[in-house]
């Protein structure tokens, strides 16, 4: 028997409309755990499309589908010399690329990639997971094992709000404890005609923390593959996504940030 | 109201029985005749002369029967009766003379619907299906397909069908700002029982030739929608329709896959985003690649192409290193206007370069189903 092992937190980021955010919030949110010491592993289980290796300039030929396939063919192998690694200014985090090639993706089962993050769990602090936006056998066997999911929306019309409904109403019905999913809402402050009280009234729940819109370091932190919350620009943005980190390791309640983000948030509930 | 006088020509005696009753029931129709035996049918319904005539068609020999029927009734419209609809057969059916099939016991709506449909004459073998792939959610698809169905319909006036198959969160509904009774849910649920007559009526009419058959209300409700129901409903639709615009989730699934391979074309389209969709797009293209023919079938479109010029069009093809067919400009604020004010996001105002980039996509689509036709 293995003596008894510490499981890290598995945070996933989930949604029900494309575009939201999850890839850009999920890396900087393991960006900002790695820079305060956390060890952290990136998982980018958008198995078709991912956007992590793109959004971080990675170059590796490693990726899900190794670590599936090693876990099948010898299953005691450490996976961990397996994963990639992102460093900037000598912060890191190990990260699980999506595969290579897409018809992969169509070929690995749901199984296991859940046994491949099972194993992982014991050997980080957090592990962070990005995903797509629909209800599927993988995402929901993730939601499963998730120890947060962190359900992000925009407001921007109708259907955008009609989905986030949707998503909110179903991921009520899988019964999970109820600080369990976050409600986020990103980029706030977009051009939007929508009052956000109708949102928070539509879905029944309040957001558990609010990102402000801002476009331009959201564009440049892709062009250059370096997450906000490593680069030396401290926007509006960042402040309130490492606010959000902040929430997650217990560090307090954005105290220190209280000044800029709190004129911003009072607007909507004060 | 015109009247209808019908003869009815069925084999199975109890079934001859009960279809009577149910034509006896239904307005704007007599029934004038009906017999056990076609031979007899033959020789004798002629002094009747019935306008409408209901065949049983589950017979081995019904395409001869058929055809003699034809023949011999040159001013009556067929209606071949069966067990089950058939997608191979319907095609031969129609060919022999038959108008449409309908799958028995019928009901009186049904055969009133029968009816109706010829005699605007909408039925149609040759058929143009287009799917809508994306590789990723919010690409603009569901605004680009209803706008393109109206102009289609407008231009060619042609019948254009729209299936949401994006089986979780399909907007169609939404945009066109409906409540339908009956979605694709339900659809692929009697799809066994269906006929595209009376597919017809899931169909919800929007305008003028243009009609959808709405998505799932629910995620959960996805799963009621099997492969083979869809493949059916695509097939009966192109009896229904000239143009059929199919959504499908975003990425390459079940749904998606079926709808493309049963396609003429497939277009994949992608909104620009400052990232990396043109990559997609050509990570996506690599898959559709192993369709021989795919440079026929698989086209690109682009959404939010800002400026929307000719010059963008040719940097983008050359980006991807396949060519782009059409182009749409960043729209978000006229569509999210009408679409929140519960307009359809429809009747924009035809010179904006979203209604011009539009039309012409509209007018490649209509042009390459006239050439199609004139391969025959
Ligand atoms: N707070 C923000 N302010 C401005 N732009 C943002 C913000 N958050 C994200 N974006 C932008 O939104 C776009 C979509 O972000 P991202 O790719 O992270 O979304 P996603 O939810 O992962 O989408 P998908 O489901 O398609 O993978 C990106 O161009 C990103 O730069
Ligand atoms: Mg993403």
């Amino acid at each position: 028997m293995n003596e008894s092992q510490i499981d890290g937190a598995i945070i996933t980021f989930f949604s029900t409309s494309s575009a939201v955010g999850k890839t850009l919030i999920g890396i900087n949110m393991a960006s900002e755990l790695a820079r305060e010491g956390y060890s952290v592993c990136l998982a980018d289980f958008d198995l078709q499309f991912g956007d992590v290796k793109n959004y971080l300039q990675l170059n590796t030929d490693y990726s899900i589908t190794t670590l599936c396939d090693t876990m099948k063919t010898n299953s005691s192998h450490p996976l961990t010399p397996l994963l990639a690694t992102y460093t900037y200014n000598n912060i890191s985090f190990q990260v699980i690329p999506a595969p290579q090639k897409l018809e992969e993706a169509y070929t690995l089962e749901p199984d296991s990639i859940i046994d491949v993050i099972k194993k992982l769990r014991s050997q980080y602090d957090y592990i962070i997971i990005d995903t797509t936006s629909m209800f599927s056998v993988l995402n929901l066997a993730l939601l499963d094992i998730s120890t947060i999911v962190t359900f992000l929306g925009i407001v921007d019309f109708i259907p955008t709000i009609k989905n986030m409904k949707i998503g909110n109403d179903t991921l009520n019905t899988l019964n999970y404890d109820a600080n369990k999913i976050r409600l986020v809402l990103n980029r706030s402050d977009a051009k939007t005609r929508i009052d956000l009280q109708d949102v928070v009234r539509i879905l029944g729940d309040n957001f558990y923390h609010i990102l402000p819109n801002d476009f331009e370091s959201a564009r440049q932190s892709i062009a250059t593959g370096i997450p906000l919350v490593l680069s030396d620009q401290k926007s509006d943005l960042t402040r309130a996504l490492q606010s959000l980190v902040s929430k997650y390791t217990n560090k307090g309640y954005m105290s220190t940030y209280k000044d800029k983000s709190s004129s911003w948030i009072s607007k909507f509930f004060g | 109201m015109m009247m209808h006088n019908i003869m009815l020509v069925e084999g199975n005696r109890l079934m001859l029985e009960q279809l009577s009753n149910i034509i006896n029931n239904t307005e704007n129709v007599k029934l004038v005749a009906r017999y056990q035996d076609a031979n007899e049918a033959l020789g004798q319904g002629i002094v009747f002369t019935p306008s409408v005539i209901l065949l049983d068609a589950d017979h081995q020999d019904s395409i001869r029967v058929l055809e003699e029927f034809s023949r011999v009734f040159p001013n009556a419209a067929i209606i071949c009766t069966g067990e089950k609809w058939h997608a191979e057969s319907s095609s031969l059916y129609v060919n022999a003379g038959a108008k449409c099939f309908l799958v028995k016991p019928f009901s009186s709506d049904d055969l009133t619907e029968a009816i109706a449909s010829f005699s605007n004459s909408t039925f149609n073998t040759t058929s143009k299906v287009i799917t809508f792939f994306s590789p990723k959610g919010k690409s603009g698809k569901t605004t680009l397909i209803a706008n393109l169905a109206m102009a289609i319909a407008r231009r060619s006036n042609s019948t254009v069908g729209i299936i949401d198959a994006d089986l979780q969160f399909g907007d169609m509904a939404l945009f066109f700002n409906l409540t339908p009774k009956s979605t694709i849910v339900e659809a692929a649920r009697d799809t066994d029982f269906l006929s595209p007559v009376s597919l017809n009526s899931y169909y919800v009419p929007l305008v003028k030739n243009v009609s959808v058959l709405c998505g799932t209300k629910e995620p959960s409700l996805i799963d009621r929608v099997s492969i083979p129901a869809l493949e059916s409903l695509i097939n009966m639709s192109k009896n229904l329709f000239q143009y059929l615009l199919i959504d499908v989730p975003a990425g390459f699934n079940p749904t998606s896959i079926a709808a493309a391979e049963m396609s003429d074309i497939t277009y994949i389209v992608s909104m620009l985003n400052g990232g990396y969709e043109l990559q997609h797009i050509q990570r996506a293209l690599e898959i559709f690649k192993c369709w021989p023919d795919y440079q026929k079938r698989v086209k690109t479109l682009l959404t939010r192409v800002e400026p929307c010029t000719i010059t963008a069009q040719k940097q983008l093809a050359d980006a991807i290193g396949y060519p782009v067919e059409g182009i749409i400009p960043n729209a978000f604020l006229e569509i999210s206007d009408a679409v929140d004010d519960g307009h359809m996001a429809l009747d924009l105002n035809p010179n904006s370069i979203l209604s011009q980039r539009i039309n012409f996509l509209a007018k490649k689509i209509i042009m390459n189903k006239q050439d199609d036709e004139d391969d025959f």
